[in-house]
């Protein structure tokens, strides 16, 4: 076994390899940072230069870009409050609040650091626990996914912001803007008013980028003119760098949000935005540290979806290597990426070729260390963005997202898509309707519809087959604990209401 | 505030009443021993209406409760005068920009868009308003169109041919 380490580290460490490496860590965090180029797409668009490559540096490559594009997705969503991808919501929640009392430095250490801690313990449990996981993944059926995505929502909605109503509201504005479009199984168009546009749904970044980035620059332009956007102060590395005890006070989150992410990771379908979000929402519920900063810049938050994000990679990879399905969008594309190269990910390929699945895992981990490098490095230079004059800055935020809304489809009609949902956005912001939750039902609300209407087919018709197994009998109870839980321990949530 | 909190989960209402009706078409609609199209959405908008009459009925309650009389200072007045130009202001030249933007296609269009927006926030610095529009819409037409290669909207006619010299 330590043979097969030792080769591995040789082969990934060779000079062609850590170039792949770092080119690829660098294109994933500029994909991740902008919005409207998703990890995804970035994995994709480096596919075709895979061809001429030799597997392993192909895979290298890609795995840069991968774990690149879930690290550089906070990036612009602490400075800027522009999230890159879906799972970066809950870190625009914190992180942002955070830069806007002028301590964007000191987020965004936290933010990298418990990114590489999540991202690094997965890839430990890929490498030790891929049976148990993979094996554990299996056993989700229709029941449990919609049982996964009941829990995911109501954490949210149950901890967001000040008002439980307005959270279920936002929750159920965004499960019903899900619904837009064709019907997944009976082809019948939805809420789409005999408009193409809507033929194929609401895309949530479109949603995404309106209901947040767009609305927050309408928030801010409320303030009083001011020439630069905040404060740019760094005060060297020592200065920034979060102390120890930070990590020591916040254990607890730092221990359940990496298997939370690592867990939600491995189920196919769910990755990297429920990870997030349950793990924000978990430490939430628990915190016992400063529970009334949540929503306002709060530390632990920030820390638990940054480490469940990053976290959901191994769990990803974990299955994508073990059983061949891809637990992600992206870890989809590196099927494709396999294929190129003549090989079948699944069970068979850890007897056929050590060498990948192994290098894969070596790559993992040195990509994680190679990104604390790079991001870590280049943290100053982020953060001399908002030296920029704030009417600037605005407009280029502005014009940031018309790109990204508009590059999804080539589609006018997004951009107006995107307006409309900006002006939601600020009425929602303006009037103490918390938008995360309505992300959140968006992106999971055709998993949940298609979840709950598999499993009452298969129950013929029976809601029991809802709680057939012991998973969903869990996940549904945690569900309503978490809705339960905060009418007694917060009861003032429910103040005006 | 509060009579906008108040118009505001009353137009929830309006919204989501209107949807469930549409919604209403769709109930049924399925194979047999499905539940079909109609329920999930029904399930999403009932719930959403619902708790948009709670939030109403409790905006109502606390509005009366704490009465109309609002004493406002002649500042405060001004101040939410001058944030509700400036918010509509950003709203209304970021819709005209999308308007035009298939029109005039990205350059002509940002290059407008940039100082306009910026004078909409308050900016009045010449050299900002001079120099940050080509600078800015040069950095992105490189980065975005140049060397990632996302499409742009190229506009019509003369501004077509104009786009097709740089992307």
């Amino acid at each position: 076994m330590v043979d097969i380490y030792l080769q591995a580290f040789a082969t990934v460490l060779m000079p062609q390899n850590l170039i792949a490496m770092t080119l690829g860590a660098l294109w994933g965090l500029l994909a991740g940072a902008l919005p409207g180029i998703s990890t995804s797409m970035g994995v994709v668009l480096l596919l075709s230069f895979t061809y001429t490559l030799s597997p392993m540096t192909a895979f290298v490559l890609l795995i840069g870009a991968y774990l690149g594009g879930i690290t550089g997705g906070s990036i612009t969503s602490i400075l800027f409050g522009i999230p890159g991808e879906p799972s970066s919501v809950p870190t625009v929640i914190e992180g942002h609040a955070l830069a806007k009392q002028g301590r964007a430095a000191y987020a965004m250490w936290v933010y990298l650091l418990c990114s590489i801690f999540g991202g690094l313990f997965s890839v430990f449990v890929m490498i030790l626990a891929t049976p148990l996981i993979a094996n554990f993944a299996l056993r989700f059926g229709p029941p449990e996914y919609f049982a996964l995505t009941v829990l995911g929502l109501s954490v949210v909605s149950g901890l967001s912001g000040g008002s439980m109503l307005k959270g279920f509201l936002s929750c159920f504005f965004g499960l019903f803007l899900a619904t837009v479009g064709t019907d997944g199984i009976t082809g019948e168009e939805r809420f789409t008013f005999d408009t193409v546009t809507l033929l194929g749904g609401i895309n949530f970044v479109v949603a995404m980028v309106g209901l947040l980035a767009v609305s927050e620059i309408f928030i801010e332009a409320e303030e009083p003119f001011k020439e630069y956007k905040g404060g740019v102060e760094y005060r060297g590395l020592l200065g920034e760098l979060p102390p120890f005890s930070l990590f020591k006070k916040y254990w607890l989150t730092m221990i359940r949000s990496p298997i939370i992410g690592t867990i939600v990771g491995a189920l196919p379908g769910a990755g990297a935005t429920i990870a997030a979000f349950l793990a924000y929402g978990e430490a939430a519920r628990t915190a016992k540290h400063e529970p009334e900063k949540f929503g306002k810049g709060a530390v632990e938050g920030l820390m638990a979806a940054e480490c469940a994000n990053n976290a959901s990679t191994g769990g990803s990879m974990t299955i994508l290597l073990s059983l061949g399905i891809p637990g992600s969008n992206t870890t989809a594309m590196l099927v494709a990426a396999f294929m190129i190269h003549g090989m079948q990910p699944g069970p068979l390929l850890l007897s056929t070729r050590p060498d990948i699945i192994y290098g894969i895992f070596v790559a993992m981990l040195l990509t994680n260390l190679l990104l604390l490098v790079l991001t870590g490095t280049a943290i100053r230079l982020f953060l001399e963005l908002n030296r920029l004059p704030y009417s600037v800055f605005s407009a280029a935020i502005m014009i940031l997202c018309v790109i990204g809304a508009f590059g999804l489809n080539n589609s006018v009609d997004d951009l107006f898509l995107m307006f409309g949902f900006s002006v939601i956005g600020y009425f929602m912001r303006k009037f103490g309707v918390p938008v995360a939750p309505c992300i959140l039902a968006l992106v999971l609300g055709d998993l949940a519809e298609l979840s709950l209407r598999r499993s009452l087919l298969l129950s013929g018709g029976s809601p029991l087959g809802l709680v057939s197994s012991p998973i969903s009998v869990i996940l549904l109870a945690g569900a309503l604990f978490s809705i339960v839980y905060p009418l007694f321990k917060k009861p003032k949530m429910l103040d005006g209401v | 505030m509060k009579k906008g909190e108040i118009v505001f989960f009353a137009i929830c209402v309006a919204f989501f009443g209107f949807m469930f009706y549409e919604g209403l078409d769709l109930a049924g609609q399925g194979r047999a021993g499905e539940i079909g199209s109609g329920l999930w959405p029904l399930l999403a908008i009932g719930a959403s209406a619902l708790f948009s009459v709670a939030l109403l009925i409790s905006s109502v309650k606390k509005y009366r409760g704490e009465g109309t009389a609002e004493d406002r200072t002649p500042e405060a007045i001004a101040e939410q005068k001058r944030q509700r130009i400036t918010v509509t202001l950003s709203v209304v030249t970021f819709l005209i920009y999308m308007v035009v933007i298939p029109w005039l296609g990205f350059i002509f269009s940002t290059l407008v868009y940039i100082p306009v927006f910026a004078l909409a926030l308050g900016e009045r610095r010449k050299s900002v308003l001079l120099i940050s529009p080509f600078l800015l819409t040069g950095i992105i037409v490189a980065v975005f169109a140049k060397f990632i290669t996302i499409p742009f909207p190229k506009g019509v006619g003369i501004f077509a041919e104009f786009s097709r010299l740089f992307y």
